[in-house]
């Protein structure tokens, strides 16, 4: 009987897990995100759209070498279009 | 977000049909591996050895108790024999699988001492 | 009640012995699986390149791209030691194209 409850649980999980890939990326629209590039190039900026094949808008983006450590490259005072197939992550900044 | 990536697109029935014939089946059937030690070998140089505990249609692998045959940092090419790291139980994506073979042979012949 | 508890120290069993698999052997084991009860655990992330994630896993799609939350990123150097890159915090969408492989549990040595 509890075994049942327990089956029930691991579905909802399952559930949640396919949700939350696209909820994860509506929820962080707005925030600022590191996206990195398979080159290694990092853009630091606030995510103003994205979707379905990983392309990705930033605004006041700020462009750094692997890690926001290392020295500062660039920053672009207008939007920033990166390509879904280059994109490596894109993770929160908190 | 299951439409990310790239967007699968099933051809109409009938194309497919004509592409793959009635029905597709694995032109290798795994399940004669299972629980075998396994050779793999992955898209981007690496090279891993396992027991094969499980597969899916896509090719995705389960190995257990596995060991990663580390390169040469300098040259990738180069694989360091006696360079190993323990892996233990791991899935391998289908989509990074290139070669699949069995290691012949018990499981105390090392792979260094094979070649 | 029994049956409840056989499961709970089946689960137990599982975190603490690596090689559980060997008593499932008689089903079905699917990679995909492996990977959703490692949901809410430690993982381990292997990517084509010399580059490994580690955080606990919070989903995944059919893609195998993977939301991996306060994940460590590193990469491995020339003298095969770990080589720091980001600690990063909150969570991370990570693209399946370049991953390699999955490791449940966090990352030995």
């Amino acid at each position: 009987m509890f075994e049942h409850v327990n089956n029930i649980k691991n579905s909802t999980v399952a559930a949640m897990a396919k949700i939350d890939s696209s909820q994860f990326l509506s929820t962080i629209i707005g925030q600022n995100v590191n996206v990195k590039l398979h080159s290694g190039m990092l853009y630091r900026g606030r995510l103003e759209s994205i979707d379905g094949f990983m392309n990705v808008a930033l605004s006041s983006a700020k462009e750094h070498y692997e890690s926001g450590d290392n020295g500062l490259l660039r920053t672009y005072p207008t939007d920033v279009f990166l390509r879904g197939t280059q994109v490596m992550y894109i993770s929160e900044v908190k | 977000m299951s439409e990310t990536a790239e967007p699968r697109q099933d051809p109409p029935p009938q194309q497919r049909k004509k592409f793959e014939g009635p029905k597709r089946e694995a032109i290798l059937d795994l399940a004669k591996y299972k629980d075998t030690r396994v050779r793999v070998k992955l898209m981007g140089g690496r090279l891993v050895a396992g027991v094969l505990k499980g597969y899916d249609q896509l090719m995705n692998l389960v190995l257990d108790e596995t060991v990663e045959y580390m390169r040469d940092p300098e040259d990738n090419s180069f694989i360091l024999k006696d360079k190993t790291r323990e892996l233990g139980l791991i899935v391998i994506r289908g989509t990074v699988l290139l070669s699949l073979s069995p290691l012949e042979g018990s499981e105390t012949i090392s792979i260094q001492d094979t070649d | 009640m029994d049956s409840h508890r056989l499961f709970s120290v089946s689960r137990e069993y599982r975190k603490t012995c690596p090689t559980f698999v060997h008593l499932m052997s008689a089903l079905e084991i699917l990679p995909l699986e492996i990977i959703d009860k490692t949901i809410g655990q430690p993982v381990w992330i292997v990517l084509q390149s010399n580059r490994e994630f580690t955080g606990t896993l919070i989903g995944f799609d059919d893609f195998v791209n993977v939301i991996v939350e306060d994940a460590k990123e590193i990469t491995v150097g020339t003298d095969l030691q770990d080589v720091p890159i980001m600690q990063h915090k909150g969570r991370m969408l990570l693209s399946g194209n370049s991953i390699a492989m999955l490791v449940p549990g966090s990352k030995k040595a």
